[in-house]
């Protein structure tokens, strides 16, 4: 079964007065509110799956890396949950504007990177075994990574 | 916030009380973007092209930068500018760091 089949092939069009029509499945609205939700939570623990939403940004230098942790880390934690809260209050929205869309689009990201922190993407990844645990973490990162390509274009457009 | 456009003067404020001493007589610092497995081409170069006021074409350019060379610099300037930098990428997942030039 193919990625769009399991999924939909959602889309996003720009209108005329500057919003975006969301042309999703309720499977696709599904999908999005659960791993959405779900980096919720995660967010709320100190899970290692994290880490790439929160790089440090000194190289090796500890101190100043914990600087910034301090300053910004709670500004970063917030604004991710408020974009994550913001996509669950839209998900059976028929448009969004460029703001909202542009929430979707870090949202959608966040979780992919947490995604494909956990299935340990690399440059030469190969898709898991289809009877893997694996297999259903990866057509998720693989649509999100779909859904990403969708909204970058809408909204470059 | 993606529909901010090149704000180098604007503040942010939980970063401000960093900005320190002497930042004019400073070596510049310079904002990276490592190349990582994960984020797709065709978002990295909107969101330099939205954070950084670039054209498609420079905003492309140092993408493939990032791809082909790991790592590439995307912007400059004192130590709070290049960390407010910082901050906006790490806002939008892009693996940023910044190191004195």
């Amino acid at each position: 079964m193919g990625l769009l089949d399991r999924f939909g092939a959602g889309a996003f069009r720009r209108r005329s007065d500057g919003t975006f029509d969301v042309l999703l499945s309720e499977d696709e609205r599904r999908v999005i509110g659960e791993l959405t939700g779900q980096l919720r939570e995660l967010l709320a623990t100190d899970s290692p799956a994290l880490a790439r939403l929160f790089p440090p940004p000194y190289g090796d230098d500890e101190e100043r890396n914990q600087g910034y942790a301090a300053l910004a880390g709670a500004e970063l934690f917030e604004g991710r949950l408020q974009r994550l809260e913001a996509v669950a209050e839209q998900l059976d929205a028929a448009t969004l504007d460029e703001a909202q869309l542009s929430d979707w689009m870090r949202s959608i990201n966040d979780v992919r990177l947490v995604l494909g922190t956990l299935l340990d993407i690399d440059d030469d990844h190969r898709p898991p075994p289809a009877d893997s645990d694996a297999a259903a973490m990866y057509a998720a990162y693989e649509y999100f990574g779909y859904l990403l390509e969708r909204i970058v274009r809408a909204l470059s457009g | 916030m993606i529909g901010a456009t090149m704000s180098s003067t604007a503040p942010l404020e939980v970063l401000e009380p960093d900005t320190g001493l002497d930042e004019g007589l400073e070596r510049p610092w310079v904002v990276l973007v490592w190349d990582d497995p994960i984020n797709l081409m065709s978002y990295v170069t909107l969101v330099l092209q939205k954070l950084f006021g670039y054209s498609k074409d420079k905003a492309h350019h140092l993408m493939l930068k990032v791809h082909t060379e790991g790592k590439a610099v995307v912007s400059s300037g004192t130590r709070s500018e290049a960390e407010r930098d910082v901050f906006r990428l790490h806002e939008h997942g892009l693996w940023a760091t910044m190191e004195q030039d």
